[in-house]
């Protein structure tokens, strides 16, 4: 199984929602806070993500940057992430 | 005639915009950061000192529109851009330009209001834009792109009705269309003309006369000259009339909408046709001169209009002077900064389509 997870840069995202509608697991909302040029911004709101990478392919800003993990054993996840 | 590269790009609306007014030939740009037009400053700062033209960030909106006023009456190729609330602090500077009979080009990024409002996308500077705006009797001549593409070809379309008609133009956008990414084929360089601007004020020449640019005319029989002048120039404009239909030959619903709320009531039209009901729309692209003359026409062959908007009903009061009363003309409109779906005007059509058929029954 994989596990994944996005970062999103917040200063560049404008809220279009884009990533919201082509998230399958429906796992991106919008912040209540807002950034600077005024966006409510998209971030990741469960834990549920399979590092599918649709939301990076719609961003229009290219905002979004998506991890993906192989989870084959609880102990051998925190070894990989080590060696890098 | 605007000729276009044949490579596509990928730009955000105001970007588009922003590299257009370089290709129209800009030579000052005067602006201040507002969301969500900023990035047309943004990238005019960026090109500047590579593409030789000025690009000043004033102190304030209303400095920004003075200082374009200066360089207008110096002939200059100039350019502003804000967003509603910036644009409300330009309209002193718009009055007298249009008194003064200068041409510029002013984009309205529209969003949400009154007040400072919100920045997401809404067409509530309707009136203000093609009303008048400021004091006195004057309009702007009005375009209303609804895609990136037209927002970069009315930049063009834009500075040549300027110098044609010597008055203030606008671009009313929204801030969707601002922020919007999309294909789009850019004019080229060039292909807009410089006409001769004998009343500028480049310096008086021996043997010729002054020439003052100015919008105080203090007798009345003066200003009432002027007047006429700008009236005259304002009927001379109707002929600058533009709009778009879509099959409007054979529909029973007329739909009327600009901007964005014009490609969400494409779909919405696209949507009512699947489901049997004969629905067109009209898109006026030209929001003063407005196209009455072609909604009059229409008209008589549809049994009702339906307007809309991202506002409280702001240009369904044009529409309603040029049906006249001859048809029922109803309203759908989100305010604030909100979106209609396709689906909220899909429903209105179906209520309306269902009023129609108790009447005929």
């Amino acid at each position: 199984m994989i596990r994944g997870t996005i970062t999103v840069e917040t200063e560049i995202c404008k809220g279009c929602e884009l990533c919201i509608g082509a998230c399958p697991q429906e796992s991106i909302q919008l912040s209540d806070r807002i950034n600077t040029i005024g966006y409510r911004y998209a971030l990741l709101a469960k834990d549920n993500c399979t590092g599918c990478v649709n939301c990076a392919l719609v961003c229009p800003e290219g905002a979004i940057t998506v991890y993906r993990q192989k989870k084959s054993s609880a102990k051998a996840a925190p070894v990989a992430a080590a060696a890098k | 005639m605007i000729v276009h590269d044949d490579e596509p790009r990928l730009m955000k609306g105001n970007e588009a915009m922003a590299e257009a007014a370089i290709r129209a030939g800009l030579q000052a740009y005067f602006g201040y950061p507002i969301t969500p037009q900023s990035e047309v400053l943004e990238y005019l700062t960026v090109e500047a000192p590579k593409r030789n033209f000025v690009v000043l960030q004033a102190e304030s909106e209303l400095a920004a529109i003075n200082m374009v006023f200066g360089a207008a009456g110096a002939g200059a190729r100039v350019m502003t851009s804000s967003s509603s609330p910036g644009i409300s602090l330009m309209q002193e500077g718009l009055s007298y330009m249009a008194s003064a009979q200068l041409p510029a080009l002013v984009v309205n990024v529209n969003r949400g209001g009154p007040g400072l409002g919100t920045i997401q996308p809404s067409q509530s500077d309707y009136f203000q834009a093609t009303k008048g705006g400021g004091h006195g009797d004057y309009h702007l001549l009005v375009l209303a792109p609804s895609s990136v593409q037209e927002m970069a070809d009315f930049v063009f379309d834009g500075f040549r009705l300027a110098d044609e008609y010597r008055t203030p133009v606008m671009i009313l956008a929204d801030g969707a269309l601002g922020q919007m990414m999309e294909k789009v084929a850019l004019p080229k360089a060039g292909s807009l003309p410089f006409t001769p601007k004998p009343w500028a004020t480049t310096g008086k020449l021996e043997g010729h006369d002054r020439n003052i640019i100015t919008s105080l005319f203090i007798q009345p029989e003066k200003m009432e000259q002027v007047n006429l002048q700008l009236q005259e120039k304002y009927k001379r404009a109707q002929k600058e009339v533009r709009f778009e239909a879509f099959h409007v030959e054979d529909a029973e619903i007329l739909l009327v909408a600009f901007g964005l709320a014009a490609r969400i009531s494409q779909k919405a039209l696209e949507m009512a046709r699947e489901r049997g009901i004969k629905v067109g729309l009209l898109r006026p692209i030209t929001l003063y001169p407005f196209p009455s003359k072609v909604i009059s026409n229409l008209v008589e062959n549809v049994a009702s209009v339906l307007v809309v908007e991202m506002n409280a009903g702001q240009m369904v009061e044009d529409v309603r002077l040029a049906v006249n009363g001859r048809r029922p003309v109803s309203f759908k409109g989100r305010m604030g900064g909100m979106i209609p779906s396709p689906d909220e005007v899909v429903h209105e059509i179906e209520l309306i389509a269902e009023q129609h058929r108790v009447v005929q029954v």
